[in-house]
């Protein structure tokens, strides 16, 4: 196998000179910044000592893309209802874009990354490229900053308001792909914004690497939706890391639902950074086989009378593993803050396991936070009851998973990205 | 004659980690289309009886026989039996927050159905519009979770819009006429009364503490179980006699274990 050569794979893509210096950038960060190891906090329960990052880069695509949309994609339009736009990105690269002309006519913008650089380069600058990731990310984010091929910008201006979501898709071809991909979204004051993020492939054959962040800005009043779907085959490991920053009476969801893949880990940093902002954060992941999902969370509240609430579930069968670490912090000017944090863990079997960890840093005294996090098994009276319906074990406790899954589904407020994620947990499931 | 829809011989039975048996040798026959009223004080072991017909994972039979229909019933899982067309309406329905009515029907019915044969979500529906008129239930109770934040009585008529959704051969009432007013229990009994109706060869064990529900669904034959056994059987005279003396003439019988 040849060595990668960044200079090379940098002098290959033809984008704005400030693009290329941003990359560069993060590409010496990321070769001084130290690998994660399970002697952190952050990764002690995710080990990728094993992930050989160098042999995926090395075989980044480059040969032309087919524009035409792919059937796995195609099949999950069919069964999804209205949109307003459409993003394909195939082996960590843009496809394909389609927008709602009015939309278009209205200011909205849906471009690839690359573009966005010419045209929003200020904006780039500002939501993305200054994003300061924690110590613990710092080496998988400045790795997909540096291999960015793909990825889109969502743009919605002042006022405009979004009626149903962009459906963005994530492919991957086969193993050996790395893919590094980011979903920046910025909504404008008073506007509304709704994105699936979904993220698929066939079971491999060998191993693939996803890496993708999100950067998701409303400023004042704005209302953001915002979903990644992760349903990727087997052999694919997932690495997403996301940023929210919510200003002034911003109402921001995300919801990250883990499903494929053999490891899925998503940090989600939520920030809020205006009085009386709201970031509702959201996650749903079912896993079996020796599937392993990580989900690290920060609710950062620097402004006053701000307010986040956050709901993870999980279910794990088979011989699968989770991790939930999640951080409230109140700064000291941060009064009246409302932070929630709940972590539910359903286990179906012996050799699953959960771990929950909550944390509490708070510096304000004048606040409202709780964080409780429970590990269970199927209620024995609930499985009696449905086996007595005449349900064999299986669907008694498919369908008691559901149950479980359907608070958080409910908190999702646009109707077409519920039954979307519904869909895809039956499927997962096998309802 | 038809063989018996139920049969049980001298059963005993315990709660798994205990060792005292709390059914001590019940004896019961139940034809096709006969209505049995089961009776007795508070802790005779009705709702063990019960649980145990159902296949409760929580008791053990230490002793004794159940057939249904000529089958074996001890040998089958608790999904079994239901499939097999034995319903439990439960004396404490479980709450089960999440899953809506509609969704749990629905999968419960294609269980039943199995594997390609699922039910047509249409005509699933219309049977489930036309049992909820049966028992007087709103519409909206389908989209509601199973049990979660019903009052008493609603948890009762979701008992027996399930026994009425399900079509079962037998259906063991564990008090279900329990707690409910006088206009619950008339829409209740008239429920149980038009699924006998419809089908002549239901069977039901109908366990109850009062005569009350007696008045509106007629029994065949009345039971009296004390002490884990059936101590005297006989006709609604037998549940008249009771509500008049209590249960204290029928000591000497239940003390004779
Ligand atoms: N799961 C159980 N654990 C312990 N004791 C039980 C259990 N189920 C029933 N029993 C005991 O068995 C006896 C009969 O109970 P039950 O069958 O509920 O009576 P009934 O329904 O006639 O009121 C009671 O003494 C009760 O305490
Ligand atoms: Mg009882």
């Amino acid at each position: 196998m040849t060595q990668f050569d960044f200079g090379v794979f940098a002098g290959g893509l033809s984008e704005p000179e400030t693009f290329t210096t941003h990359r560069a950038r993060a590409w010496e960060r990321y070769s001084d910044a130290p690998f994660p190891t399970k002697k952190s906090e952050e990764w002690r329960y995710t080990d990728i000592s094993k992930v050989d990052f160098d042999t995926f880069v090395a075989v980044t695509p480059t040969e032309a893309l087919d524009a035409n949309l792919p059937a796995d994609v195609q099949e999950v339009l069919d069964q999804s209802g209205e949109r307003s736009g459409i993003v394909v990105q195939r082996d960590g690269r843009v496809a394909h874009i389609e927008l709602d002309p009015k939309l278009a006519a209205a200011g909205v913008v849906l471009c690839s990354l690359q573009q966005a650089a010419a045209s929003h380069a200020e904006l780039l600058e500002r939501a993305l490229f200054a994003v300061t990731p924690t110590a613990a990310e710092e080496k998988l984010w400045t790795l997909h900053l540096a291999l960015l091929t793909g990825g889109y910008l969502l743009y919605v201006p002042k006022g405009v308001e979004l009626s149903a979501p962009i459906h963005s898709f994530r492919t991957i071809s086969g193993p050996g792909v790395l893919t590094a991909t980011h979903s920046l979204v910025y909504a404008e004051t008073g506007s509304k914004a709704a994105v699936i993020d979904e993220f698929l492939s066939p079971d491999l054959d060998g191993e693939a690497l996803s890496l993708h962040g999100a950067t998701i800005h409303g400023d004042a009043n704005a209302k953001i939706e915002y979903v990644a779907l992760q349903r990727y085959g087997r052999g694919v490991k997932h690495f997403s890391t996301q940023y929210i920053a919510a200003q002034r009476d911003a109402q921001l969801v995300t919801f990250n639902v883990a499903l494929g893949g053999d490891v899925s880990r998503s940090e989600v940093n939520s920030r809020l950074l205006g009085p009386g902002s709201n970031s509702e954060m959201l996650a749903l992941w079912f896993g079996d086989s020796k599937q392993h999902f990580d989900h690290q969370t920060l609710q950062h509240h620097a402004a006053p009378s701000a307010r986040s609430d956050l709901l993870f579930k999980g279910a794990l069968t088979d011989n699968a593993s989770s991790v939930f670490r999640g951080v409230i912090r109140v700064d000291v000017g941060a009064q009246l803050t409302d932070a929630y944090q709940t972590n539910r863990n359903l286990l179906l079997s012996k050799g699953s396991h959960a771990t929950a960890l909550p944390n509490l840093e708070i510096k304000a005294d004048d606040v409202r936070c709780s964080h409780g996090a429970t590990i269970g098994q199927v209620d024995d009276d609930q499985m009696f009851y449905l086996l007595s319906r005449g349900l064999t074990r299986q669907q008694a406790e498919r369908l008691l998973v559901f149950g479980f899954f359907d608070e958080v589904l409910g908190r999702m407020p646009m109707e077409g990205v519920r039954e979307r994620v519904r869909h895809a947990i039956e499927e997962k499931i096998g309802l | 004659m038809a063989q018996p829809l139920l049969v049980i011989r001298d059963l005993h039975a315990k709660v798994e980690d205990d060792d005292i048996d709390i059914l001590k040798g019940v004896d019961l026959v139940v034809e096709p289309g006969n209505v049995h009223a089961l009776m007795g004080p508070n802790g005779s072991g009705k709702s063990t009886l019960a649980k145990v017909i159902a296949g409760h994972p929580g008791y053990e039979v230490t002793s004794g026989e159940v057939l249904f229909q000529g089958e074996n019933l001890l040998e089958m899982e608790a999904d079994e039996r239901s499939r097999a067309g034995v319903f439990l309406a439960f004396q404490y329905p479980a709450e089960i927050p999440g899953v809506t009515i509609a969704n749990f029907l629905r999968t419960a019915v294609n269980a039943r159905a199995g594997k390609g044969e699922e039910t047509d979500v249409f005509a699933f529906q219309a049977t489930l519009a036309e049992k909820m008129a049966l028992l007087k239930m709103d519409d909206s109770f389908a989209t509601r979770y199973v049990n979660d934040g019903f009052s008493g009585g609603e948890k009762k008529r979701n008992e027996v819009l399930q026994m009425a959704v399900l079509e079962p051969a037998l259906a063991v009432m564990d008090e279900t006429d329990s707690g409910l007013d006088i206009d619950a229990l008339q829409i209740v009994s008239h429920g149980v009364n038009t699924l006998t109706k419809a089908d002549k060869d239901l069977g039901v064990l109908l366990i109850t503490h009062y005569k009350r529900i007696l008045n509106y669904v007629k029994p065949d034959f009345v039971h009296v179980m004390m002490n884990g056994r059936i101590v005297e059987s006989g006709g609604t005279e037998l549940a008249d006699k009771l509500e008049a003396q209590g249960y204290d003439w029928l000591q000497e019988a239940a003390a004779g274990v």
